[in-house]
């Protein structure tokens, strides 16, 4: 059962292979023509009922997204994007799992869709073991299973068709590469809500593991804080405190992240301590934009979204030719150099508002 | 009211301090077998510890306590029971959600099982409570079965009185047994305490309505401060100056006050 | 002798009729047809609600709460509440995994789930003791030892989750998500079920139960009757932590994983709440655990229920808290429409 409680965990993605990884951007990137396909067509609702864009028609199918941290604001996008796409197809979804990341709370939410039949399953697979089974048994009653955001353990066998989201590993390793470069020696501190989770613990894995191949005299650690949001902030503050030679402090989840910035224009630390993260909470590009951190990461949450309800109706509709594929919903930094059309618009995209506005500025 | 000149019970000397607080100083007190004794005295004169006592719920600071002659330091409530003595509190010491047999058989209920597994034996708890309701006179109750919740004052304090009685005790402490009770009921109870005497039992009454206390007791106690400060057969005292005792050191301490 | 009032015996009503309203004036009867009217509502609205899949899907998800709750209405009836039982489900299987797993001692499972189970029952312990005889309301007790609890196991799994061991074995007995079900159910059930028997029998037919009932009806009352009012109370603080620390091993081995913060206080109220609407008094002195059972499971039957109905996942709290209340005015109206045909 839910209760709304902490709720805020890191909304992050797992990794995998980099090759994989190449091959499936370009399959990827054909996804996205469908969006453009069916908007050329015009509207939706000015072609026949019932299909969506150029498809014949169709059973109203429901497909069922199973999230680890449901009411965290990090995955507003995400429904906006799934919302969007289901418009696009003539589909519809359900949004549950846990609020805390309870791993036997989500195994509930998704037995209870496979015993609902929904048409098809996307899931984040926040744990090693635990999510085998369950896909298992869904995928031999014929639906169809994508990761979404987390993928589950980084190698061994994986059960579910096909994985959306960003490379976890890789993200983290494009950070650590770039820490390296503002950072040229001394402490750094890298905060981690959830260690061990596998949605951000490889991020935290990239960085150290870039920043130790840049060969610059940095000590990088990992530091625990907390997945409520409240106590991040406390926790990064006594950090500091306890640690006030730090060169840089940086964050592999959103809250850590906005907590790192406030931490330091709380104490005015900007020029002395870089700062950086992951994630586009309203406060964190604010903060960019005033200096106080340097970076971001995009995960495009929006697509997190999307693609797996495209994915799965394309399954549905050709019944079974068209089979999931992995697909990375990218990698962006934003900086105080690109962070201004982020802080002007508001926009589904982000999660900032429910608007469907074209153009987005 | 003859008694058998033995003595069912005997305190010399009981003191109970709790904390700062005195309760009993010097209690001695003579129960004869066969005989009911009235226990009065003013709110707060330590009455209730005094049966607490006498009940095994509470040990002296001091004193000697004689169960039929014999001495015995009591441990607790089921060493007094095993030597006879039971009590039946002012609150009852019933559980509202049980029904009457559990109530009766509390802490001693009977069992069945095999070997060390032991489970509650309620069709045979349930006859004999059948019996002790019967053998004490209560006729309006409907059944055993029946929810402690669901009864007269009057019901309760019968059934707390069967309890103590078909625990085989002989010697019963009844504090304040017609507490908030009606007349119809206050007479019912008289009237059971009236048969107990007449089956041997001896027991103690606290009691503040003097009327009762001369009605069914064959002497009457007096306790203040934490001592017993008038002992006499009821056949030799009125309700009036047991009224003047109990009111006197009230009175005195008014007339003492500055005008 | 007071004057007989003859009254005839009640006359014995036919067999049939004794039974059906033997049955229906349980304290268990008005849950049980809440239970029945949803299961039929939902089944109306989508008959896949009662699909052997589902079926199965809503005895799985009812076990861990179960249990918990058999061990919580112990308590309840005596008089207390331990607030800190879902802090016990996580800390057994934290305790099994130092024991048990490869990456740490490695020793036999079954030493790891020994263990287990003796320090859920140590808390339990503590948790009797404190109230008992350092005199600290439960609530208070037991909300110290949710925080105490949690950061022990955090520091047992490093706060993160981790693989429960045990073979394939110990997973088919003790609740296993296998790929084909043995027995058509998830054998976590069935320990529930059987526990929640045994924990009812012991409520209704033992001694202990009765002091139980005493204890929590009148303290007091109890204690002047000679009943071992603290040891009943330790007594069932053990017994409850030992249902959540078992129901924590075995629910950890069905999803093969151990999480920190799995079970915690959202556990804990919803087993109390499935309690209460299922028969058992905050207040003490009254309580049934097979009504326990019903209650979870109604709760369990609306979260699923809604959920094939397409429920938004942001509106469940607000229904579960509406049918809470709702399952409550209704057992005790019927409790008190029972009641006024009880009076003499």
């Amino acid at each position: 059962m839910e209760i709304d409680d902490l709720g805020e965990s890191s909304s992050e993605l797992p990794g995998f292979d980099r090759a994989g990884l190449l091959k499936r951007i370009a399959v990827g990137s054909a996804a996205l023509s469908i969006p453009a396909l069916a908007t050329a067509q015009g509207a939706f609702g000015a072609t026949a009922a019932g299909g969506g864009g150029n498809y014949p028609k169709h059973p109203k199918w429901k497909f069922a997204f199973v999230n680890h941290v449901t009411t965290n604001p990090f995955f507003v996008p995400t429904q906006y994007g799934a919302t969007d796409a289901c418009a696009l197809v003539k589909c519809s979804y359900t949004w549950t799992g846990s609020t805390k990341a309870d791993v036997g709370e989500m195994i509930n939410a998704f037995n209870a869709a496979i015993s609902a039949k929904a048409a098809g399953i996307a899931v984040c697979v926040v744990d090693k073991s635990a999510f085998e089974a369950p896909i298992k048994r869904a995928l031999r009653k014929g639906i169809p299973v994508v990761a979404y955001n987390a993928d589950g353990a980084n190698s061994g066998p994986k059960a579910r068709q096909a994985y959306i989201g960003q490379a976890l590993y890789d993200s983290g390793f494009a950070m650590g590469e770039r820490i390296a470069t503002l950072v040229s020696k001394g402490d750094v501190a890298i905060f981690i809500a959830t260690p061990g989770a596998l949605n951000i613990q490889p991020r935290i894995d990239g960085a150290l593991a870039a920043i130790k191949q840049s060969g610059k005299p940095i000590n990088a650690v990992a530091v625990p804080t907390d997945p409520a949001l409240d106590v991040e902030l406390g926790k990064i503050d006594s950090y500091y405190l306890g640690h006030k030679t730090l060169a840089g402090m940086f964050a592999v989840d959103a809250g850590d992240t906005q907590g790192v910035g406030q931490i330091i224009q709380k104490h005015s630390l900007q020029g002395k301590v870089i700062g950086g993260g992951y994630d586009l909470l309203p406060g964190t590009l604010d903060l960019i934009q005033k200096g106080f951190l340097e970076f971001t990461i995009d995960q495009q949450p929006y697509l997190q979204g999307f693609y797996p309800v495209i994915q799965l109706f394309l399954y549905k509709l050709s019944g079974g030719l068209q089979a999931p594929s992995d697909t990375n919903t990218g990698l962006l930094f934003v900086t105080k150099a690109n962070v201004k059309p982020y802080l002007t618009t508001k926009t589904r995209y982000e999660g900032s508002s429910s608007a469907q506005k074209y153009p987005v500025s | 009211m003859s008694t058998n000149g033995g003595e069912a019970l005997r305190v010399e000397n009981v003191a109970k301090n709790f904390g700062a607080v005195t309760a009993l100083v010097d209690v001695s007190l003579r129960l004869g077998q066969g005989e009911v004794v009235g226990l009065i005295g003013d709110n707060g004169a330590g009455k209730s510890t005094l049966v607490k006592i006498l009940s095994g719920f509470q040990r002296p600071d001091h004193g000697r306590i004689f169960v039929n002659g014999k001495e015995e330091s009591i441990r607790s409530v089921d060493h007094a029971r095993s030597l006879g003595i039971d009590t039946v509190y002012q609150d009852l010491a019933l559980v509202p959600s049980l029904s009457v047999t559990h109530n009766m058989f509390l802490n001693r209920e009977v069992t069945i099982g095999i070997g060390p597994l032991r489970w509650l034996h309620n069709r045979e708890m349930r006859r004999r409570a059948r019996e002790y309701i019967e053998a004490i006179g209560i006729r309006t109750l409907r059944s055993v079965d029946a929810e402690v919740a669901m009864l007269s004052g009057g019901q309760r304090q019968a059934i707390a009185i069967a309890r103590s009685v078909h625990s085989g005790a002989r010697t019963l402490l009844l504090d304040e047994p017609l507490a908030a009770m009606g007349a119809k009921e206050g007479e019912m109870i008289l009237d059971l305490i009236r048969d107990l005497k007449e089956k041997g039992h001896s027991m103690i009454v606290v009691a503040h309505n003097f009327i009762h206390v001369l009605e069914i007791c064959d002497r009457v106690n007096l306790l203040q401060h934490g001592k017993i400060t008038f002992d006499m057969a009821t056949a030799e005292t009125s309700a009036e100056q047991l009224t003047d005792l109990v009111a006197a050191e009230y009175r005195a301490t008014k007339k003492a006050k500055p005008v | 002798m007071p004057v007989a009032e003859a009254t005839s015996p009640t006359r014995r009503a036919s067999l049939g009729w004794r039974v059906a309203s033997a049955l229906l004036l349980r304290r268990e009867a008005s849950i049980f047809v809440v239970a029945i009217g949803l299961m039929a509502f939902f089944w109306f609205k989508n008959h896949v609600f009662l699909e052997a899949d589902n079926i199965k899907n809503i005895t799985e998800t009812t076990a861990p709460f179960a249990l918990v709750a058999a061990g919580e209405v112990m308590l309840l009836v005596s008089g207390e509440i331990d607030l800190a039982v879902g802090r016990t489900f996580a800390l057994a299987p934290a305790i099994v995994y130092v024991i048990s797993s490869q990456d740490q001692y490695g020793l036999p499972i079954w030493l790891g789930v020994l263990l287990g189970l003796v320090v859920s029952a140590a808390v339990g312990l503590v948790n009797g003791v404190v109230t008992t005889f350092l005199r600290v309301p439960s609530f208070i007790t037991t909300l110290g030892m949710l925080y105490l609890l949690n950061g022990i196991t955090l520091h047992l799994l490093s706060g993160s989750q981790q693989f429960m061991p045990g073979g394939a074995t110990f997973q088919s007995i003790f609740g296993s998500q296998p790929d084909e079900y043995a027995l058509f159910l998830n054998s976590e059930f069935f320990w529930a079920i059987g526990l929640v028997l045994l924990v009812q029998f012991i409520l209704t037919w033992t001694r202990w139960g009765l002091h139980t009932v005493a204890t929590g009806g009148n303290l007091l009352g109890a204690a002047e009757s000679g009943v071992n009012v603290r040891k009943i109370k330790i007594g069932n603080f053990v017994l409850a932590n030992l249902l959540a620390g078992f129901a924590g091993i075995v629910d950890s081995t069905r999803i093969t994983t151990i999480v920190p913060l799995q079970g915690g206080p959202d556990m804990m109220f919803f087993a109390v709440a499935g309690a209460v609407i299922g028969g058992t008094s905050l207040f003490g002195g009254v309580g049934t655990v097979i009504g326990s059972l019903i209650g979870v499971g109604v709760l369990i039957i609306l979260q699923t229920g809604f959920s094939i109905l397409g429920l938004n996942a942001f509106t469940f709290p607000i229904v579960i808290g509406l049918a809470i209340l709702a399952s409550m005015v209704a057992t005790v109206q019927f409790a008190r429409l029972k009641n006024l045909g009880k009076l003499q």
